[in-house]
């Protein structure tokens, strides 16, 4: 008798811890409503982003492709003459600088990711993310230290380049980018890697428990910009 | 009967044993699905969101379907030029330009805005820092600022702006630049004014700080080239 109440406590106490479990399980998923929504104008919504997106994706791979053939072009207009050649040389180096072809070499890989420590133990949680301005710190700091192209999670840093923070998400090239974020930068990877010194800005956000991690590399591959590059308000003066 | 008794709880500890387990399952798949949901995947947002989300790719869409077309058009010139040094020349510098102004190696002028930010005698008020200056610039980036300078100095791709502890100056391109500053950019001057003074804005957060911004809308503004050599030893 005294067994059988004993099994029917411990049953009825890990009854209700699952329970309680389940409740706080779903509460959250709701929470964060990635519930896919029944309603049909955003089901047809979505439906009409991804088409868009695919039909961008599309055309960039279609630009990049009619980029390789102007190059090929380009190069085989100019294979006759010197001054021909130097300018064709300067409009490939200039797209590296600029950031519209991929380029390769040694440097760094920063990866910042959010901090792993329990939300409720801090006074502030939004201390513990990575927000914008850290991103922004450090691509400031990368320059400084003499990077020569740098990439987000594969988004290259172009000169119109804004970065901003929409939740725990950040915005880039109008991308949409979530953390762990790896930046990669281009450079003495002796001198960008002083980025993490005692003090400096990657210390301070380890000090905020932010995971921080930086690695040199002799081969470190930056894509090309995806977008467009065209000025409307801008023109160039002649001096 | 005591056998029968025994069956019975073995009956109940296989049926709390399938209980339990089914939940501890249902539990694990949960902490997955929430694990798993992606924070910038398509599927969470809201009507609002997706439309901006929609504008925003057909915008984008239209962009790259432009310059794939002239793209083609520009292959159809070289190829048609191919006998005549010259053309192929005239066509290279077309292509130059645009990237010469990209780099920030030439002098561009347009419509756009100004912004002077001036240290204050009072000493309560935050002086004007580095990062001051970043936010701004990184703001004119995000409201569509096509060229930027700071007293100045061109902002391009590789250009930094910091602060010298030991010499207590903020330094851009390298270059020492001292206040009052005047930021100057060149875009669409309404939007680049509404997205810096509205509420939560660039200009607006150094006012609410008591720093001493003035902002000003131009037509014509005029930015200078960067003035130092670019030159890349590490990429290829």
């Amino acid at each position: 008798m005294q067994n059988k109440k004993v099994v029917a406590i411990v049953l009825g106490v890990m009854c209700f811890a699952l329970t309680a479990g389940i409740c706080i399980q779903v509460r959250t998923v709701s929470g964060t409503n990635s519930a896919v929504s029944n309603n049909y104008e955003e089901n047809n919504l979505r439906a009409e982003v991804l088409r868009y997106k695919e039909r961008y994706d599309n055309k960039v791979d279609d630009l990049a492709d009619a980029e390789a053939e102007l190059e090929k072009e380009r190069e085989s207009a100019t294979q006759n003459d010197t001054a021909l050649k130097e300018k064709e040389q300067e409009i490939t180096e200039g797209n590296k600088i600029i950031g519209l072809s991929e380029v390769t070499g040694s440097g760094v890989i920063v990866t910042l990711g959010d901090s792993k420590k329990d939300a409720s133990s801090s006074l502030d949680p939004s201390l513990l993310l990575v927000h914008d301005t850290d991103v922004l710190s450090v691509i400031n700091e990368l320059k400084n230290a003499g990077a020569e192209a740098i990439s987000i999670n594969d988004q290259r840093i172009i000169p119109t380049t804004g970065i901003i923070c929409g939740g725990n998400i950040i915005d880039i090239n109008g991308e949409k980018v979530g953390a762990p974020f790896e930046i990669k930068a281009i450079g003495l990877p002796e001198q960008l890697a002083a980025l993490d010194r005692p003090g400096g800005y990657l210390d301070i956000l380890r000090d905020y428990s932010i995971e921080v991690k930086l690695e040199k590399s002799n081969n470190i591959t930056i894509p090309k910009y995806t977008g467009t590059i065209t000025y409307q308000y801008a023109k160039s003066v002649e001096d | 009967m005591k056998r029968k008794m025994k069956k019975g709880k073995i009956t109940m500890i296989i049926t709390a044993g399938i209980a339990c387990f089914a939940l501890v399952l249902v539990m694990t798949m949960q902490f997955k699905i929430v694990n798993e949901a992606d924070v910038t995947s398509i599927e969470n947002m809201r009507e609002s969101e997706l439309s901006t989300e929609l504008a925003n790719w057909k915008n984008r869409y239209d962009e790259v379907n432009q310059q794939y077309e002239e793209t083609l058009s520009m292959i159809e010139e070289y190829k048609n030029n191919k006998e005549s040094n010259e053309e192929t020349s005239n066509l290279m510098d077309s292509e130059l330009e645009q990237i010469n102004m990209s780099l920030g190696k030439t002098d561009v002028e347009g419509e756009g805005i100004v912004i002077m930010v001036n240290e204050t005698d009072n000493e309560e008020i935050e002086d004007i820092t580095a990062d001051d200056l970043l936010v701004l610039v990184n703001a004119l980036k995000l409201a569509g600022a096509e060229a930027i300078s700071i007293n100045d100095q061109r902002i391009i791709n590789m250009s930094d702006i910091v602060y010298i502890d030991a010499a207590s100056v903020i330094r851009v391109n390298g270059e020492r630049i001292l206040a009052p500053y005047t930021i100057k950019a060149i875009g669409d001057s309404s939007y680049l004014e509404s997205s810096l003074v509205g509420n939560g804005g660039a200009v607006d957060d150094m006012k609410k700080k008591g720093q001493d911004v003035t902002i000003q809308k131009e037509n014509n503004v005029k930015i200078s080239k960067y003035n130092g050599d670019i030159e890349t030893k590490y990429m290829e």
